[in-house]
């Protein structure tokens, strides 16, 4: 195989397992998949990239405040879009909607304030984008340290549901009445979730930012392919999400290769959609509990 | 308010000849008003009603929410252009085939919705619009790319080329037909079982909906509607180009949909209306508008879920209300009640060595019982000790993890639950199982989806043969809630019946199935004392009808009054069995339910 | 209703939509006791209970626990005050391992880890079957092992008062004896009990006062005793044959 092809497969897959991820972090106390996750990760992009570039911070001052603008504006999201509709209905779909709109609103109000045009970030020093080569692939340091940043984001978020809160928060998933009844209080875990996943979002979206450019555009087509690697990996796992985000990384760098760029998208889809029919749960997935 | 505008209120006849006049005004506006470019927005609003009706379909009454309808209708347009410029096909064969396309691909973007929660499907259907759109301009040798398909011609008929009046009045037509064949479908069984496939999926495979074919109806039925608009959308335009469908172009149908009123019949027809002017009023604020269209969607769905349509329909109910007129509307006629029930001819069930394990916990270790065609039986034991798991293996709910199940003879193991209800099997659940939203009426109604045979188009286009059959299942209905004693509540919504009459017409429903072995799931727990008397009256004389009856029930006496046979189970296994005096004299059986040997129980015998 | 009562519920009602599921209730549980409350299926037992815990909001009457008005409080705080609520059917974490679940047992307890461990070393002690599986997954115990676990869960707050719905539900008689019997070491070392139990006899044989329940309404309450010579059960299970009859 290309060795260039599969670094190239291997930081975006990277990037996708990390959108997942984000969905699964909202997921797991709320069961609300949020349609303005890939927004999130593009308005991270978009801070991360006037505060770096534009304001000229330094990358970790502009990064941190960019994920600490995303957690709230997530938080805001849950408190006007997520929380009424649960408090209704725990189990309504109404939600579907709210978080689209919500996804809309985001989308356009980047598009009123930063305008169409991309903005570049340079990855923070000493890393760069310039590739070298290593065991035969062209690489760059920003691109390896992308990959590993994914592995360890991943492995700590699953350190986190290994704490008490993190435990909690599986109660929640698992039984929301019980987990009340043991003093949990899931309003709250909710808000934390997606305060927690707005920030992982942003984080996303600045490590994107100087490999995809910070654009309005980053968030439709981040939300599809993070949807693509959250339901192959198994909605809620967050492991199974990094083992699929390079698969479907693969599948698009392949698909582009054999037959044109633009067919990337609808041989995600088409995998993914295989996958499905086959194991609906995905490929790490477990089944819902039963329902009578 | 005087007692003029009361009447005008109060009396149901003045809307046909309101929908009338409004459509003939509809007709005849071109010779007052049509200018080229105001057909041309009529027409293309006209084919967007088209894809909201059938959107609502699926997302208001089906609650599937649909991201890609705008990519259907591309679908539709790109065949009908390509068909026509490339292959000089005529328009209505092409329509035909923009139709079956759109269809096709609304059935394959349908299939992972049977297995997966509704939000996947959302965001499927959103991938799905994406590809189609990259495809649109990446497929050159198919699409034309960028450029689109230009010279599309307008339709003809016998040598006739339609002017843009005809295609007005053709849009308009197929908007008329679209609303009165979803208005007869919806009030068909179809119409019923997809809200119960929305509202209560148990209650309709209970009552032998088959799920996978209902979804795959509305995903059909709203997948052909949007190309057929996108054919009406080619031939007005004349030209097709990838920019005319973008990702946006889906959401405003779904807008167009909530917005107007989502699961209500006129939603679609004030939503397109509204979405039409409100641009208009708003040129302005063009670099406004989706962020507009986001809030709105946001507002609409908290705080007026069922949209302007809903708002009205509450707003009209207050007002009512406050005029002393009431909200619930009279019922048919009830003379066709009247007539007696017919008698039913009872199944034998017979249970052997059922096996049912959850997890690390035996739910079910062996259980065998046999019930003789067209008698009661009862199924009692302490709570945890396996009597709804058994019911629930009865009708195929929980696979079987060994052992046989026959009914008359045949084996149901292993059958889906829709396809065991249909083969004459009802039940009902310890807690009633109704569409709160319908009336009771139309809760007993769907008990008769298994009899009717009328398929979706006879459904749809009222065919003489689809009215008599909805008049005999409404006849059965209505006989079978007056045979339970709901008859005065017919046309209350479900919700708001007490829970012992829920129960009542949970039971009526399963009776509009005709079962030949009905499973009532403790049908005494939680009513009073009154109730108790007539129930026990109820299941007598349904079991008097010839019914096989296998009821569970911890209430001794109503099961010492009405059964022949009882069986004990106790943590999944059989402690006893025989007539009601000998299982209650048991003492291992006072044992079991009382916890220890007692004085207290002997009541019982 | 005397001073010493650690609950007193008064004109309790609860409905869900439109119907009315608890008809003005009235209950008390004295410090130290085990109340059994009795009645058939349907009679409004885990209403009263969910209401108590907080997870249904009552539409009218008074739950006074400990000296606090607590109708309508969120469960959280109730838990805060001592109230522990075991539900019925075992609700435990079924995904997550048996020492997990006794660690939810503490959420929201902010404690030392010395007195975390106590709390550990006791449940262990009482229930020396979980001791022995700290790793098994919840949902491969057998069904006398989650309840045992679910007690113990609910025990890691040391709960003033411990409301328990059917513990005994579809467990062997031998379990339901050891379930019985740690009821009653509870009580010995202080806990005030709440017991929901459909096998009346069994709940009978450890309470020191029962109240028996029918169509969401109390229908008299008294020492075991009174209530094993009355016909209250009868009418309770039984119904109107018992009553046409007396």
């Amino acid at each position: 195989m290309d060795l260039d092809l599969l670094v190239g497969a291997l930081t975006a897959g990277s990037l996708y397992a990390l959108v997942a991820m984000g969905f699964n972090i909202l997921y797991r106390p709320t069961n609300v998949f949020n349609f303005a996750q890939g927004d999130l990760v593009m308005l991270g992009a978009m801070f991360g990239a006037t505060f770096i570039t534009l304001l000229g911070l330094p990358w970790f001052v502009g990064a941190a405040l960019a994920m600490l603008a995303v957690a709230a504006l997530a938080l805001v999201e849950e408190k006007i879009a997520v929380a009424p509709v649960l408090k209704n209905s725990a189990s309504s779909h109404g939600w579907v909607i709210t978080t689209l709109a919500v996804s809309m609103i985001f989308a356009n109000l980047v598009g009123l304030g930063w305008g169409p045009d991309p903005i570049a970030v340079r990855p923070p020093a000493p890393l760069s984008t310039d590739t070298f080569e290593l065991f035969g692939a062209n690489i760059s340091s920003y691109q390896i340290a992308v990959m590993v940043i994914t592995v360890v984001l991943v492995l700590g978020v699953e350190a986190f549901y290994g704490t008490r809160s993190g435990k909690a928060v599986l109660a929640v998933a698992e039984d929301r009445d019980a987990a009340l009844l043991r003093g949990i209080n899931p309003n709250r875990l909710s808000s934390w979730s997606f305060f927690l996943g707005g920030g992982v979002a942003a984080l996303t979206g600045v490590l994107a930012a100087p490999v995809l450019y910070a654009s309005t555009g980053l968030g439709p087509s981040l939300l599809l392919k993070g949807f693509a690697a959250a339901a192959v990996g198994g909605i809620g796992n967050n492991r199974g999400a990094l083992l699929a985000g390079y698969i479907i990384g693969l599948v698009e760098a392949v698909a582009a290769a054999l037959l044109s760029p633009g067919y990337q998208l609808a041989a995600t889809f088409a995998v993914m959609l295989a996958i499905l029919l086959v194991r609906p749960h995905g490929l790490f997935g477990r089944a819902e509990a039963r329902a009578v | 308010m005087g007692d003029a505008a009361r009447a005008l209120i109060g009396s149901p006849r003045t809307r046909p000849a309101l929908l009338f006049a409004l459509a003939l005004a509809l007709y005849l506006a071109p010779f007052a008003v049509g200018t080229e470019y105001r057909l041309f927005i009529a027409t293309q609003m006209a084919a967007y009603v088209l894809v909201a009706i059938g959107l609502n379909l699926l997302n208001g009454y089906g609650g599937q929410v649909s991201l890609g309808h705008g990519a259907l209708v591309a679908i539709g347009a790109y065949t009908v252009a390509l068909a026509m410029v490339d292959h000089q096909w005529s328009f209505w064969p092409a329509t035909l085939l923009a139709m079956v396309a759109a269809a096709a691909v609304g059935a394959v973007m349908a299939l992972p919705a049977f297995r997966l929660s509704t939000w996947y499907f959302a965001l499927i259907t959103l991938g799905f619009a994406e590809v189609v759109g990259g495809l649109l301009t990446e497929w050159r040798e198919l699409t034309h790319g960028f450029a689109g398909v230009v010279g599309i011609p307008k339709p003809g008929v016998l040598g006739h080329t339609l002017t843009s009046f005809d295609l007005y009045w053709l849009a308009l037509s197929l908007n008329i037909l679209a609303l009165l064949g979803m208005a007869n479908l919806l009030r068909s069984r179809f119409g019923r079982a997809l809200v119960a496939v929305r509202d209560n999926p148990v209650a309709a495979t209970a009552a032998g909906v088959s799920l996978v074919r209902i979804k795959m109806m509305a995903f059909v039925v709203s997948a052909a509607m949007a190309g057929l608009a996108g054919a009406l959308f080619a031939v007005q335009k004349t030209v097709v180009t990838p920019d005319d469908f973008t990702a946006d172009f889906s959401i405003f149908f779904l807008l167009m949909v909530v917005l107007g009123g989502a699961g209500r019949l006129w939603g679609p027809v004030v939503g397109a209306v509204v979405f039409f002017l409100v641009p208009e009023l708003l040129t302005a604020l063009q670099s406004w508008r989706m962020l507009i269209y986001g809030v709105a969607l946001l507002l609409l769905m908290l705080y007026a879920p069922h949209g302007l349509v809903g708002a009205i329909e509450t707003g009209w109910k207050r007002l009512r209300t406050r005029l002393g007129l009431s909200n619930i509307p009279p019922a048919p006629s009830t003379a066709i009640a009247r007539e007696t029930v017919h008698p039913i001819a009872g199944a034998a069930l017979s249970v052997r060595d059922v096996e049912k394990r959850f997890g690390g916990v035996s739910a079910l270790a062996g259980v065998s019982l046999d019930v003789a065609a067209g008698t009661t039986h009862a199924i009692v034991g302490p709570n945890g000790s396996g009597k709804t798991t058994l019911l629930n293996m009865i009708s195929g709910f929980y696979p079987i993890d060994g052992g046989a199940i026959l009914i008359d003879g045949r084996s149901v193991v292993g059958m889906a639950p829709h396809r065991i209800a249909r083969s004459g099997v009802g039940r009902t659940f310890q807690t009633p199982r109704m569409l709160p939203q319908l009336s009771v009426l139309d809760n007993a109604l769907l008990g008769a989806f298994p009899a009717e045979r009328q398929g979706a188009a006879a459904a749809a286009l009222s065919l003489p043969r689809a009215r008599r059959e909805q008049m005999a299942s409404l006849g059965d209905a209505l006989r079978y809630l007056d045979f339970v004693g709901l008859a005065d509540r017919a046309m209350e919504p479900a919700g708001e019946l007490p829970h012992g009459q829920q129960r009542l017409a949970e039971i009526a429903r399963a009776l509009v199935g005709r079962p030949r072995l009905l499973l009532l799931d403790e049908p005494a727990a939680g009513l009073s004392l009154a109730e108790l008397d007539r129930l026990g009256e109820l299941i007598a004389a349904i079991g008097a009808l010839g019914t096989t009856v296998v009821i569970v029930e911890h209430h001794l006496e109503l099961v010492a009054n009405i059964c022949r046979s009882v069986t004990v189970l106790e943590r999944g296994a059989v402690l006893a069995s025989g007539t009601p005096a000998e299982v209650f004299s048991h003492e291992e059986v006072i044992a079991a339910y009382m916890g220890s040997h007692s004085s207290v129980g002997q009541a019982a015998s | 209703m005397s001073a010493n009562d650690l609950l007193q519920v008064s004109g309790l009602e609860v409905g869900y939509g439109h119907v009315g599921v608890l008809r003005g209730v009235d209950l008390a549980v004295s410090e130290g006791e085990i109340v059994a409350l009795v009645g058939s299926n349907g009679a409004g037992k885990s209403t009263l209970l969910r209401a108590i815990s907080g997870l249904l909001r009552p539409s009218a009457g008074r739950i006074v626990f400990a000296g606090q008005d607590i109708a309508g409080q969120p469960p959280h705080r109730i838990i805060d005050l001592g109230l522990l609520h075991v539900a019925e059917g075992r609700r435990l974490f079924r995904r997550q391992n048996v020492h997990a679940n006794l660690e939810l047992g503490l959420y929201g307890a902010r404690l030392d880890r010395a007195v975390e461990r106590q709390r550990y070393d006791f449940v262990y002690e009482l229930f020396p079957m979980l001791a022995e599986r700290p790793q098994a997954l919840a949902g491969v115990l057998s069904g006398g092992q989650q309840q045992m676990l679910a007690i113990a869960q609910a025990l890691m707050r040391q709960p003033k008062l411990l409301m328990l719905d059917e513990p005994s539900l579809g467990l062997a008689p031998i379990v339901v004896d050891q379930v019985m019997e740690v009821l009653q070491r509870l009580r010995a070392a202080g806990t005030t009990i709440l017991l929901v139990e459909q096998m009346v006899e069994r709940a009978l044989d450890i309470a020191d006062h029962a109240y028996v329940l029918q169509n969401g309404a109390v229908i008299g309450s008294g020492t075991p005793q009174a209530i094993r010579a009355g016909d209250l059960i009868r009418r309770a299970y039984l119904g109107a044959l018992s009553d046409r009859e007396a």
